[in-house]
Formats: C-alpha cells, sequence, structure tokens
C-alpha cells in the first residue's frame, strides 16, 4: 500500500458503517491483486508435499498468515514435525506481537469480544492499511481514530482471497505436475527477499540477516534434516541482542 | 483427503499465530519495550526468511545460484509479482539452457 493509493481512498466521502466498510475496500484492493500469485504458488507447493485440497484452505483459512505458511510448506515432511513448524511459526509471526502492540492505542474504545475477532484478521497489510488511517483520522481530530468497519473491509477481502486461491493454487498444483521444473521453486526466495527489503533498515541493522544466513548455510551442508533454520534464525536472534548492547 | 498429524500440525501453527496476534494487544499494551528487545522482535522475521532460504545459496547447480543472483537485483529494485515472476522465469530458463 503506497501513500497516494491511501490519499485516493481517502478521497472518498464516507457515509456510515457501509461507507467505511467500502472506503476500506477501496484501499485494500490494489495490494489484494498482488497476492493472487502467491496464494497459487503456496497452494501449488502445498499440493507437491502432499496436502490435499480440503487441507491446503485449512492451513491458510485457520493461520492465514502467509509468511509462516511458506516457511511451513517449505519445511514440510510426511509426517510434518509438528514442534519444528510450530516454533517456526511464531519466530516468522512474531512481528504481531509488535504489530497488535502499536494498534492495541487505538483500540481502547473497542470491547474484547470485538477487539479479539478483529485481531485474527490482523496481517502486515491489514495491520498497515487500519494504523496509516487510524493516524490519519487521529492527527484530524476525528474519534474514534480507528475505524473498525474500515479495516474489516480491508482485511475480510486479503482472507477469502488468500484462502479462495491457495485452493485454487492446491487444485491446479498437480495439473501442472513437478512445478520444480518450471522454476517455481524461486518464487520462495522472491517472496522472502521482497518481504526483507521491506522490513530494510540500512545495513547496520541487517546485520543480524547476515548472521543466519551463513550460519543457516553452513548447518545445511553439514547437518542433515531442517535445523538449519533454527540454527540460522537463533543465532541472528542472538546477534541481534548482542549488537543492540552497541548503542 | 484428511491426515491427522497435518491437520495437528495445522491447528498448532493456527494457536501459535493467533497467540501472536492478541499477544501485543494483551501483554504488551501498557508496557514499552526495552531497545534491546525491540531490536531482537525488529530482526526476529527477517532472520527466520533468510535462514529458510539460505540452502538456495549454497545450492550445487550453478543455473539456480545464478537465477537467484538474477531474483536477489530483481527483489532490491522491482514490487513482489514482478520480482516473482522474474525469478521464476530466470529458473526456468537457465534450468532449460544449462542443462
Amino acid at each position: 500500500m503506497s501513500v497516494s493509493e491511501i490519499a485516493l481512498a481517502e478521497g472518498q466521502i464516507s457515509q456510515g458503517r457501509g461507507g467505511e466498510f467500502r472506503r476500506g475496500l477501496a484501499a485494500s484492493t490494489p495490494v489484494l491483486l498482488g497476492i493472487i500469485p502467491y496464494a497459487l504458488v503456496l497452494g501449488a507447493q502445498g499440493a507437491q508435499k502432499g496436502l490435499s485440497v480440503v487441507e491446503v484452505p485449512m492451513m491458510t483459512g485457520f493461520n492465514f498468515a502467509g509468511g509462516s505458511e511458506f516457511a511451513a510448506i517449505q519445511l514440510w515432511t510426511s509426517p510434518p514435525h509438528i514442534l519444528l513448524i510450530a516454533a517456526i511459526t511464531f519466530l516468522v509471526n512474531s512481528r504481531h506481537l509488535l504489530m497488535g502492540a502499536a494498534l492495541a492505542p487505538f483500540l481502547a474504545h473497542l470491547p474484547k469480544r470485538k477487539v479479539f475477532p478483529a485481531l485474527f484478521l490482523m496481517c502486515d497489510e491489514s495491520w498497515a492499511v487500519g494504523l496509516a488511517d487510524a493516524q490519519r483520522r487521529a492527527a484530524q481530530g476525528l474519534r474514534p481514530a480507528f475505524s473498525l468497519p474500515f479495516y474489516l473491509g480491508a482485511a475480510l477481502p486479503f482472507y477469502l482471497a488468500w484462502v479462495v486461491f491457495t485452493t485454487c493454487g492446491a487444485a491446479l498444483g498437480p495439473v501442472l505436475g513437478d512445478v520444480e521444473k518450471y522454476g517455481f521453486a524461486m518464487a520462495f526466495p522472491a517472496v522472502f527477499l521482497v518481504l526483507m527489503r521491506g522490513m530494510w533498515k540500512g545495513f547496520a541493522a541487517a546485520r543480524p540477516w547476515l548472521v543466519s544466513l551463513v550460519v543457516a548455510a553452513l548447518t545445511y551442508l553439514i547437518v542433515p534434516g531442517a535445523w538449519y533454520v533454527a540454527a540460522g534464525a537463533l543465532s541472528g536472534l542472538a546477534a541481534a541482542c548482542f549488537l543492540a548492547g552497541d548503542k | 483427503m484428511i491426515d491427522p498429524m497435518t491437520v495437528l500440525a495445522i491447528l498448532a501453527m493456527a494457536g501459535v499465530t493467533y497467540l501472536t496476534r492478541i499477544g501485543g494487544y494483551v501483554v504488551l499494551r501498557n508496557r514499552t519495550l526495552s531497545a534491546r528487545a525491540t531490536a531482537v522482535m525488529e530482526a526476529a522475521p527477517g532472520c527466520v526468511l533468510i535462514s529458510v532460504i539460505a540452502p538456495d545459496f549454497v545450492s550445487k547447480n550453478p543455473a539456480n545460484l545464478a537465477a537467484l543472483a538474477i531474483t536477489v537485483l530483481a527483489a532490491t529494485r522491482l514490487s513482489m509479482l514482478p520480482t516473482v515472476v522474474i525469478g521464476v522465469a530466470s529458473a526456468g530458463a537457465l534450468r532449460w539452457l544449462m542443462g
């Protein structure tokens, strides 16, 4: 979501809850189109790892966090290593803790029975759109700053598109055959690298990533199995903790 | 169609993910994180993502390494969709050309 797209969405005059919901829809539509290819790739890769057309939407519908699903599918074995997958899911999604903390002050006017279901739909995109809108409305003096119907309008289409198109990917994957030979495996590094570019805050902040890359690559070459992910991630976190001490 | 171990793994993922979604609101709403904890939390997603794709950086297939180099270059300049298209197309083409 670029600033101009938010500006476009805010140009519309909204009336009541329906208007707020439609304003949310308009704010999220451009990003929505962008996620469809990833949903298809994730579904196809899931099918290749042996997940059925029922299991793929179960994962994407219950979990609804793309980064962790890409990571889990990459590490998927039959039977799956449940603890490894849960731990990796936690590490990939630990950013939600910060995102939720940033959103918390704007949710104070809402009852918990509304906040808890709404937070289920919090993904990078809906969070970014929802928080940006709340900050803008706060600056304009509008109360409440956080508009729940706007947020739902931005978040619900993401949820539906993610579940529907990962299912399509799972159904179409076997028809395409070995997706590996078409080079689709490169979609993972491509998605991950663009996500990391979005998190980029300069070389100094990226030093833990380099530590993770080197340790994970060496572990992958030396130790059999999927331990390289845990080894790389934990050494990067240790580096981040150590480097934070210099400031 | 539905494997019990798969369902268990999916439920474990779903539970963990939902805890991260509500955790920030429940635990952190009335506190401020230390600078060190914030630095670790900010680095965490990138550390995990790069670790997952680390094997691609030490691939023994030259076509894959060349395609990865192109993909890295694309990722620094382009948005998600063109980067994925370029990554997949270069990997497919280079594998075909280089055997």
